[in-house]
């Protein structure tokens, strides 16, 4: 078998020292930021980028991976012992983990999550090496009317699977592929939107802009809410689930970990939807709906499970498509960029080192999470006693001092401060940042897709339906957006946020 | 009198149209071309159109249906925030890094209303500090710990 043998070389490149140094560096970030509510894995990822400009490519994507899987199990401890969501993907478990806490049973939940992210960490790796180089070779047939397709899909899933107002979300969209336009345009070398400012002519950078986006107005908005002491609901008590439990949560597990398995690949499903969708099957499944809001143990399973297995086959379209189908991936597409990768499919072929070694770290960093996850939980309730008023300064000054670092260019942190303000306003607003920020990376790529596409047909747009698998893809979008429209549809969508 | 039922969709559709209108100002003068051979005009013209018209939608429907109101602003911390990313950008290249890292600390640590000064003067003092350390240390960037270029 290939992939045994292309999975040993992976392990060989993810196990080197400095490899792993990196995984559990990746890991224990992620975990962190995943335990503490009010950052998230996007302001992360963009506030370590500029660190990863020294990195090789294999440790430094292997690190900004770990901190997106590590934040998924991260944010189950906050959510089950505090009814907080550490992170926005644990925003369910907070309903049954905290009541099962407050049943003294908060370390058998913790442990239910865990095992249930890490089993379905291991079966997302093994989907990702198995499909990814057939979905990659099957990619290869793709030219320009295919990824402009695939790019618009992605855009109007982003938006069906926003939370909030479906309009709206249409809105930010437009506006990121707006902002997204900045800077030379690649034809007629002319400038746009740069007012002038040579550090404009490349576009606007990405950096500031998710730095200001999610990272700042987190604070922002953060600061805007009473601050408060956080206090533990319950003792974690005996990490032992009972018999019973187990016998309860493992269906669940495995239904969570197909469910987030299939959502991740899909563009803007990923680890948030993942969560809900698993919640709403469950409860719907369940012989026994009543307990659930009550300490049902499948409503921790199932959700916990599923948005592990949706952060990590999330990484399957960047992988072999170089297309980011969530915010996290639109920032891992920005490390692979200053990496100077391309991301597509040609990662498997050129750099099989890379993608290898990335998979085989994924593996390797669950394990060490459920290391790190259960017998040190200890070290992570303290941590959560550090007040807010210490933790943002530091936050601050990372991302000041990471966005100057780019380019020594003191005009990206005037910048910053821009997109802080703005993302501000979006937050209060109740617009999404999400879709703005996918809107913004792909805004380049679909018009040089579009325009390539018209070369290509020598201006006829037909060409988009007469070749079969764009064609497949646009009808995929149409029914899309014929989803939104349908109220039926729209009924289960609110009540699926809703819960 | 018209009253806004909707006050956060009603400025979001305000803030839509804004964004739409400057885009369309701007890029008056870009060549738009046509859908087969695109000008470099030719998006953002269309697209800011786009955003003009869902602006006005929002704002619209915003008069008509009821939604939730925008949620009140605390200047203090708001303003602290966005004070300290700028000193930042206005101290690093002057005065080096380590005193730029402690003065905007001391200023974002003004924007929690629970800040205990000898705190925050030891935190400020413990970033400047870590700051060196890992930017220039750990990861050898080219910034200068201290400077005075005035």
């Amino acid at each position: 078998m290939e992939v045994f043998q292309n999975l040993a070389a992976g392990f060989g490149a993810a196990a080197t020292p400095w490899n792993l140094l990196f995984c559990l560096f990746g890991c224990l970030i992620g975990t962190l930021i995943g335990v503490l509510p009010g950052i998230g894995p996007i302001a992360t990822i963009a506030m370590l980028l500029p660190i990863t400009f020294g990195l090789d490519p294999l440790g430094a994507l292997i690190m900004l991976a770990g901190i997106y899987y590590g934040a998924q199990y991260g944010g189950s401890t906050t959510a089950i012992l505090m009814r907080l969501p550490g992170e926005s993907s644990s925003v369910v478990t907070c309903i049954d983990g905290y009541q099962m806490a407050l049943k003294g049973r908060a370390g058998s939940a913790l442990a239910i999550a865990a095992g249930g992210s890490f089993f379905a960490g291991c079966v997302a790796t093994v989907l990702i090496a198995a499909f990814a180089p057939i979905l990659a070779s099957f990619a290869e047939q793709f030219r320009s009317p295919e990824y402009f397709a695939l790019m618009l899909f992605g855009l109007v899933a982003a938006v069906v699977l926003a939370n909030g107002s479906v309009i709206k979300a249409v809105g930010m969209v437009i506006l990121g592929l707006l902002f997204g336009l900045t800077g030379t345009e690649s034809q007629s070398g002319m400038v746009r939107y740069t007012f002038g400012v040579p550090e404009l002519y490349d576009g606007i950078d990405f950096v500031p802009l998710a730095m200001g986006l999610f990272g700042f107005a987190e604070i922002m908005t953060n600061l805007d809410r009473k601050e408060g002491a956080r206090v533990l609901a319950a003792k974690i008590g005996s990490l032992l689930p009972t018999r019973e439990e187990l016998h309860r949560s493992m269906p669940a597990v495995l239904r969570g970990t197909t469910m987030g398995s299939l959502l991740g690949i899909l563009p803007g499903g990923g680890a948030v939807m993942s969560s809900f969708a698993a919640y709403t099957l469950e409860k719907k499944l369940s012989k026994r709906p009543q307990e659930f809001g009550h300490g049902a143990v499948e409503g921790v399973a199932g959700p916990e499970s599923a948005n592990n297995a949706g952060a990590q086959t999330s990484f399957i379209p960047l992988l072999t498509l170089g297309i980011p189908s969530t915010p996290v991936m639109a920032i891992m597409v920005g490390a692979m960029t200053i990496q100077g990768i391309a991301p597509g499919t040609a990662i498997i072929t050129d750099r099989p080192d890379l993608f290898w070694g990335m998979i085989a770290s994924m593996w390797l960093g669950n394990l060490m999470l459920v290391i790190i996850n259960l017998p040190m939980i200890g070290i992570w309730v303290r941590l959560l006693q550090v007040p807010y008023r210490l933790m943002f300064p530091c936050i601050l000054v990372m991302c000041c001092v990471g966005a100057y670092s780019i380019s020594s260019s003191t005009f990206l942190v005037t910048l910053m401060a821009g997109f802080a303000l703005l993302g501000y306003v979006f937050a209060k607003l109740g617009c999404e940042a999400a879709p703005f920020l996918l809107g913004f990376v792909l805004g380049p790529l679909m018009e040089e897709n579009f325009r390539r596409s018209m070369v290509l047909s020598f201006g006829d747009p037909s060409i988009f339906v007469v070749r079969p698998i764009s064609a497949t893809i646009l009808v995929a979008t149409l029914g899309l957006v014929l989803l939104i429209v349908l109220p039926q549809f729209r009924k289960t969508r609110d009540v699926a946020f809703q819960e | 009198m018209i009253r806004v039922k909707n006050p956060q969709d009603f400025w979001a559709g305000l803030l839509f149209i804004a964004f739409g209108a400057a885009a369309l100002w701007f890029g008056r003068d870009f060549p738009v071309g046509t859908a087969m051979k695109m000008g470099p005009g030719y998006l953002p013209l269309y697209l800011s159109w786009g955003v003009v018209g869902i602006g006005a939608f929002v704002t619209l429907r915003a008069l008509a249906i009821e939604g939730p109101a925008v949620e009140p602003s605390r200047i203090r911390p708001q303003v602290f925030i966005l004070l300290a990313i700028v000193v930042f950008g206005l101290m690093i290249e002057r005065f080096g890094l380590a005193p730029a890292v402690a003065v905007i600390a001391l200023i974002a640590s003004f924007a929690s209303y629970e800040m205990k000064i000898i705190e925050s003067l030891v935190l400020a003092a413990g970033l400047a500090a870590a700051s060196i350390l890992l930017f220039i240390y750990l990861l050898a960037q080219s910034m200068d710990p201290w400077a005075w270029n005035i």
